[in-house]
């Protein structure tokens, strides 16, 4: 097989739930030797939440943890005890990475912050990831994804103008984050290597989020004003077909030319209260209300190609099922079979992107404490005795 | 000035409209030297999606501003013969060379992998299409609302009795983050083999791959999970709740017992919080409808930064609904410095959100504001070609460079512009 991207790197993953797990999976599935720290008995929180298989819960059956850990060994360590935190002492030594996704004052309370462990390891890249990041007056407050969709800005101009405000599901932001932390933990790496030091990055999920829309603060700040809730907003909106939904997108003059062409409609671009971008912003309700009629008994297949005929950006909307059938992901072998002891094999997502030389590759994700006598028999050269003692006192 | 972690990478950066900008632009923040390449026959059209209709509007756009600082720009005409010769000298010494087009774009031109590495054996290429560079759809066209639409991501979201719901947006920055991602992986190959590769990200890939857990619930399951609008598919109350004042939320969120318990003294512990139907995950959820009723009779009543305080307070994650004018001026941000204001021609000055990483020994700052149309082509054409203003200058009389867009053909003065936009998004309240 030939060598991945990332061979040779060593990784101390400390993360657990999306954020940070995403960030190590990044690094994992590239080659990196990534070593997931977990919590004696339950391990990482994801392997608690859904979706189970077979709707039963287990900690080796969360499809969530699954596919966010393929690729990493597992071993588990009670940080708590003094033990533990001397043998992460003893693995930040032999690390390149760490990455965690504690609030900002679980490590130092652990007596595991950036100055004690930069004195073990110059060259350790630490990579922190929060809610709020390690300053600031929110620090040490609490967040899930809806609470940082609400601080960025985005979802206050998501939804229908008259009901609350409207998220994306699947807890985009904490994938946002984990990427983050993945590409500047993979440049201060980079400098390192270079001749530079270690250092300690510092992922605020809120700002990370935020940046997904860069534009709108800039837009309140040259011209004053601020995107109310539109429910469909021009140009662009996702509407019912016969058999499911397409989104279509005209940004542009030519694009709005070739819809009316695709509806053979061509009356529509004489029309002069439809003649610009704003002017059928304004007069949205109506311009929809023509293509859903138009929709209606339209298959979404049928819509998608002929749009794409005349180069219009009009696509479809699929649901998972649709998803794992598309034509373009078959070819292409996106979506990826992995075999698991407990679950059997399984369909994921595959590579997010493709390197033509280093191949990404997936292994399955470890079971809780798979590696444990891997790792602190062989790499940190514990007996057999003093294995069975740490079991025994509840270290690993 | 320190140190920056990309410092002496160099980019050629063909990309357009926002996914691609976004990557290289990250990359510009980490310290590479991006020299970013429009034509005046074709802007970068994210110029006049986000700008004015008005004869400087291009220079306006926000979210082409937004996701261009730190980076050179310069003007290129690559069907002429002469713009495509500068752009091949640029691939000699860059380190990266970066596009968004259709796949058959840079084949059309002779620019494709195979052909740059014949100039350039160790230049990292990254090409990131809508839906990557093979495949019967490789050709067709997507933009960023597509992307998200075709991640099968809207179908997860939106209110529970409503349509699926996107934002339109957020598929971009997303696939150029993973674009950025993708070169700082080829390039850590490469600090250690000396060798380039060719990076073939399809933006919807890399878009669905936010999609895991819907995804194995079918694989495992064969279940369609349903649209639940805010709310989370386990945990109760989790949603947005009006407060005192016009269009004021807050979200609060409550994942477990416990932080149910300390929720329900916060607000004072009033009687309906003891009632059996909510006196666990299953039942609050359950009885979801109710709960938010009694949530929002209570947050009616405050402010929302003062939710925000009484519950974080009390161990509850909770936080307003800011509008992007909030976002600006919150303390919290204001604390981080993750805005910079910056100077800009044309523009002037105006505060930008800055990169949301801190690097301790290698901070990141906005070093250059997004370049006006061809603004540094003197600049890189005599640093980097060795060429006197007297070529330069005839390069402009070919129009092969140029500063002034061709084709661009708006009649209305900015400030009318900016208020029938400004009159448009009023009317949606």
């Amino acid at each position: 097989m030939k060598e991945q991207a990332l061979a040779g790197m060593r990784v101390l993953d400390l993360t657990h739930y999306i954020a940070g797990p995403y960030c190590t999976k990044m690094l994992s599935d590239y080659g990196a030797e990534v070593v997931k720290i977990e919590k004696p008995g339950l391990g990482d929180a994801a392997r608690s939440l859904g979706p189970f298989l077979n709707d039963e819960p287990h900690p080796e059956k969360s499809g969530l943890f699954l596919y966010l850990n393929t690729s990493k060994k597992s071993i588990t360590l009670n940080l708590k005890s003094a033990t533990g935190v001397s043998i992460i002492k003893k693995l930040v030594k032999q690390a390149d990475i760490l990455v965690e996704n504690f609030s900002p004052r679980v490590m130092p309370s652990l007596g595991l912050d950036y100055k004690t462990l930069k004195k073990i390891n110059p060259g350790l890249v630490m990579t922190s990831i929060s809610n709020f990041g390690q300053t600031g007056p929110y620090r040490d407050f609490r967040a899930t994804d809806l609470n940082i969709w609400g601080l960025s800005g985005i979802l206050y101009e998501c939804g229908e103008p008259n009901r609350e405000p409207l998220k994306m599901g699947n807890n985009v932001s904490e994938y946002v984050a984990g990427l983050y932390a993945a590409l500047t933990t993979l440049s201060a790496l980079y400098y390192r290597d270079e001749g530079g030091v270690g250092q300690h990055i510092d992922v605020s999920i809120w700002e990370a989020f935020h940046t997904m829309q860069p534009s709108m603060t800039l837009v309140y700040s040259y011209a004053g004003f601020i995107r109310k809730r539109a429910g469909v907003r021009f140009p662009w909106g996702i509407l019912p077909c016969k058999d499911g939904y397409v989104g279509f997108f005209f940004p542009t003059q030519v694009h709005w030319e070739s819809l009316c062409a695709l509806m053979e409609m061509p009356e529509l671009r004489e029309k002069p209260e439809y003649e610009t971008p704003m002017m059928r912003e304004e007069r949205r309700e109506e311009v929809t209300a023509i293509i859903v009629s138009w929709l209606k008994d339209k298959r979404m297949d049928d819509v998608f190609h002929a749009a794409q005929e005349l180069r219009l950006p009009l696509t479809t909307v699929p649901n998972p099922e649709q998803l794992l059938d598309t034509p373009q992901h078959k070819e292409r072998k996106y979506f990826v079979d992995i075999d698991h002891p407990e679950t059997g094999k399984l369909t994921y997502p595959g590579a997010p992107f493709r390197l033509s030389e280093t191949p990404w590759q997936a292994g399955r994700a470890p079971l809780l404490g798979e590696h444990n006598r891997e790792f602190y028999c062989k790499r940190l050269g514990y007996s057999k005795d003093d294995f069975v003692k740490l079991k025994e006192e509840g270290v690993i | 000035m320190s140190a920056l972690p990309l410092q002496g990478v160099r980019i050629i950066d063909a990309c357009i409209y926002w996914a691609g900008p976004m990557a290289t632009s990250l990359l510009g923040d980490l310290g590479a030297e991006v020299i970013k390449i429009e034509s005046i026959q074709r802007l970068d059209h994210l110029r006049l999606l986000g700008g004015w209709p008005s004869p400087d509007g291009y220079e306006w756009s926000a979210v082409f501003n937004g996701v261009n600082r730190n980076k050179y720009g310069i003007t290129l005409n690559m069907n002429h013969p002469k713009g495509k010769e500068i752009f091949k000298k640029l691939v000699e010494i860059g380190d990266i060379v970066a596009e968004n087009f259709s796949p058959r774009v840079m084949e059309n031109w002779g620019l494709s992998y195979k052909e740059l590495k014949v100039i350039n054996p160790k230049v990292i290429m990254l090409s990131m299409p809508g839906f990557g560079t093979t495949g019967p759809w490789r050709n067709y066209v997507t933009f960023g609302p597509n992307v998200e639409m075709v991640s099968g991501m809207p179908i997860v979201s939106g209110y529970k009795d409503g349509p699926p719901m996107m934002t339109g947006y957020i598929a971009d920055p997303a696939a150029g983050l993973m674009g950025a991602v993708a070169v700082m992986t080829a390039l850590r190959r490469r600090q250690k083999t000396g060798k380039g590769q060719h990076i073939d990200l399809s933006q919807i890939e890399a878009f669905t791959g936010f999609m895991g857990g819907p995804v194995m619930d079918y694989t495992m399951n064969k279940r369609m999970q349903p649209r639940r609008g805010d709310r989370h598919p386990s945990f109760a109350p989790h949603g947005a709740y009006r407060c005192k004042g016009d269009d004021e939320w807050v979200t609060i969120t409550v994942s477990s017992d416990e932080e149910w318990e300390r929720f329900c003294h916060a607000i004072g512990d009033p009687a309906w919080t003891r009632l059996p139907k909510f006196s666990d995950a299953l039942s609050r959820y359950e009885n979801h409808d109710e709960l938010d009723k009694l949530i929002e009779e209570w947050t009616m009543e405050r402010d929302k930064g003062e939710v925000m305080q009484i519950m974080q307070q009390a161990g509850v994650a909770a936080a307003p609904v800011l509008n992007y004018g909030e976002v600006l001026s919150d303390p919290h941000i204001e604390a981080r410095g993750f805005f910079e204001t910056i100077t800009r021609p044309v523009t002037g000055t105006h505060p930008y959100p800055g990169f949301p990483v801190k690097l301790s020994k290698t901070p990141i700052k906005i070093r250059k504001p997004a370049p006006t149309l061809g603004q540094d082509n003197e600049y890189i054409l005599k640093k980097y070609l060795g060429m006197t203003k007297k070529e330069i200058q005839k390069l402009a009389d070919e129009e092969i460079i140029g500063t002034k867009p061709q084709g661009w053909a708006f009649g209305m003065e900015a400030e009318e512009a900016i208020s029938r936009l400004k009159d448009i998004h009023t009317k949606a309240e």
